[in-house]
């Protein structure tokens, strides 16, 4: 078992159903990048549409013992895992969705999430929400299933003993390519600059400051958490070297593109890459060999909570193999679910870019929290990138 | 008394946000869940730094040059639609112009990307008939294309407005007296629909200023604009919301006196010759 922290993720995941559904979760998920919080607000009330309580200005007392409000990433539940949890527990559910854990934080920040008892934070996310004091602690005796997880999960560093969260997805950021049009096809992030030519003004990468920087601090040799500020500052540079050869950063909507042939590579995260790759085999996803991020997202509590009793029947019921397994099928993220991965179709479980093996995984770092001071350090490098 | 709703209104969700605003953005630093510290002009002197002053150019340009677009192509519209139309179409024909106003100015962003991308629309026709391929999306050029399509609309029912009213008889006066079209144009026509140019021009600076959905899908790489950058510091990873503030208050700041100009000088009844 590599010695990874998992800690980060960032991303919007997508529906199965590629082809049918591509151009609304497309339009869908761009909106939610752009517009953010506005749409973050929007509420999706998965099993009963008539109904649904109005978005942040709900109050606690919305929340009735009978429903269930979830506040999780886009497509991470659909319809017929809120309908087979209302039909075992009479419990309806109503789930929102954000684009960025930071857009959640704001919102529980800004009062605007106590109807939610159930949210989704990843790995370092739910480090910085336990150090201010916004999650429950969890009553294990309330949860059956845990130790189902996988060993790597049992004990996360952004979590120690999952005291606060379970992990409920996890995945990495790769690159994906046409690799009837890519000669040769990339292997790793040094790629981007070797082929630059080539790949000009048909890259796309993703628009988020960590796992961007990350990649060029990689291609030097250092480490995707850099806080060194020579390192960051070199790492800035060479995407500066990059800049004029990236089409945009884009980390939802890349898919049309892609298939179009508009664009020929683009930096993403697993969960969105595996269903493009099924849908067409022209597509190849991944994870770049001198290392990449992995992240996990967990279920967590958060102390406004007005309906615990409901997020453990949640919980639970997330962490039977049966139900995991069938979500995993429909959804395309990878879990960390023992018996649920077991359960798995064998296509799925020999599916490399969904349950990458362990040497690949080893290079990978999660994204680590860092201090205020380097974080705005990298915002300022950002900032000039995306303006130059 | 009858004042008293219009007013609440006005306080509550207009004056009260703006003055929390303002309280944020004397804060240097200032971040969610953090007690306010010592006031300061920190987060306004940040601004001054090239990063974000060229930020804040490229806002500007892409406003005033959207604006002007507007105005070059919405007045010879409206002047059409207003002056030389059949009086029975002149309904029609504005409804018609208003009509993408109807659906969500993101979809018709998405629209521009299916003609613009390099196997669009745009490129398949200009192929077709042998003319060379143009890479317009993820360009400047796309942006300006995309916001003057949006606000194209306001400033066609704003000059239509204005046109409509014009005397035509001044017009046959003047052309009586021996101006010939150019300057009955600029003598006449021009002076007298210089109240709605300018509150077109404004509505639409105003609105392209503060848009960030259309630069943000068609900008490309280099997209950042103001709104985007305020964006960035409220849900983005650094969550500096005094900052944020500051950037703030300098759109509303740049709004206002828009928006005061545009009483001053909008209203005006147009001279009389």
């Amino acid at each position: 078992m590599p010695p990874t922290n998992f800690r980060n993720s960032r991303f919007l995941k997508r529906s199965p159903q590629f082809s049918m559904t591509t151009r609304r979760r497309f339009l869908q998920a761009s909106a939610a990048a752009t517009t953010g919080v506005i749409l973050a607000n929007c509420q999706r009330n998965l099993s009963d549409v008539g109904s649904s309580d109005g978005g942040n200005t709900a109050s606690p007392t919305s929340g009735s013992t009978d429903t269930l409000h979830v506040y999780t990433w886009a497509d991470y539940t659909d319809q017929e895992l809120a309908d087979s949890f209302t039909q075992k527990t009479g419990i309806r559910v109503v789930s929102d969705t954000y684009d960025s854990n930071e857009t959640m934080l704001a919102k529980l920040q800004a009062g605007g999430g106590n109807i939610y008892s159930v949210i989704y934070p990843s790995d370092y996310m739910v480090q910085k929400m336990i150090g201010m004091g916004m999650l429950t602690e969890l009553d294990k005796s309330q949860i059956e299933g845990v130790d189902n997880l996988r060993d790597k999960w049992s004990n996360p560093g952004y979590d120690p003993g999952n005291a606060h969260s379970i992990p409920t997805t996890w995945g990495t950021t790769g690159l994906i390519y046409n690799s009837t049009v890519l000669n040769p096809n990339p292997e790793d992030w040094a790629y981007l600059w070797d082929e630059q030519r080539q790949i000009s003004r048909k890259m796309t990468l993703l628009d988020d400051v960590r796992e961007v920087m990350g990649a060029s601090l990689r291609s030097l040799g250092y480490s995707y958490n850099s806080v060194d500020p020579a390192e960051i500052e070199a790492a800035h540079q060479r995407l500066v070297e990059l800049k004029p050869a990236i089409a945009s950063f884009k980390s939802f909507g890349w898919e049309d593109q892609l298939m179009t042939g508009d664009t020929v590579l683009s930096m993403v995260y697993s969960v969105d890459a595996i269903s493009a790759t099924l849908e067409n085999p022209d597509l190849n996803y991944i994870i770049p060999a001198s290392g990449s991020s992995v992240w996990t997202d967990t279920m967590a509590i958060p102390t406004t909570a007005p309906n615990p009793e409901a997020a453990y029947a949640w919980i639970n019921f997330l962490l039977e193999p049966e139900n995991a397994a069938r979500a995993v099928e429909r959804l395309k993220f990878a879990t960390p679910n023992q018996p649920a991965f077991e359960l798995l179709s064998n296509e799925l479980k020999e599916n490399t870019d969904l349950f990458p093996p362990d040497d690949v995984l080893k290079n990978c770092e999660g994204i680590a929290p860092i201090s205020q001071e380097i974080s705005e350090l990298y915002d300022r490098y950002w900032t000039e990138l995306r303006s130059a | 008394m009858l004042l008293v709703p219009a007013g609440a209104w006005l306080l509550l969700l207009l004056v009260a946000p703006s003055l929390m605003i303002l309280e944020f953005s004397l804060h240097p630093g200032l971040r969610p869940g953090q007690a306010f510290g010592a006031y300061g002009l920190g987060n306004y002197l940040q601004i001054f730094q090239p990063i974000y002053l060229q930020v804040i150019g490229r806002s500007l340009y892409f406003a005033i040059s959207s604006t002007l677009t507007c105005l070059l192509l919405g007045f010879p519209v409206a002047y059409w639609i207003a002056v030389m139309a059949p009086k029975r179409w002149q309904n029609l024909l504005l409804v018609g112009f208003v009509l993408p106003l109807w659906t969500s100015s993101l979809l018709r962003s998405y629209a521009w990307i299916t003609i613009l991308r390099p196997t669009g629309v745009l490129n398949t026709l200009l192929s077709t008939i042998g003319l060379p391929t143009l890479d317009l999306l993820n360009q400047q050029s796309a942006v300006l294309i995309g916001l003057s399509y949006n606000f194209l609309p306001y400033m066609v029912l704003i000059l239509y407005a204005s046109l409509e009213k014009l005397d035509k008889r001044l017009l046959e006066a003047a052309a009586d007296l021996g101006a010939n079209p150019q300057q009955v144009f600029w003598k006449v026509t021009v002076p007298q629909t210089l109240p709605g140019i300018a509150a077109g021009c404004l509505l639409v600076f105003i609105t392209s200023l503060g848009d960030f959905v259309v630069p943000e899908l068609l900008g490309g790489a280099s997209s950042m604009t103001a709104a985007r950058l305020i964006y960035n510091q409220f849900l983005g990873a650094t969550r500096n919301w005094g900052f944020g503030s500051s950037l703030s208050m300098l759109l509303i700041l740049a709004v206002s006196v828009s928006i005061a100009l545009l009483i001053k000088y909008g209203d005006q009844e147009p001279e009389r010759y």
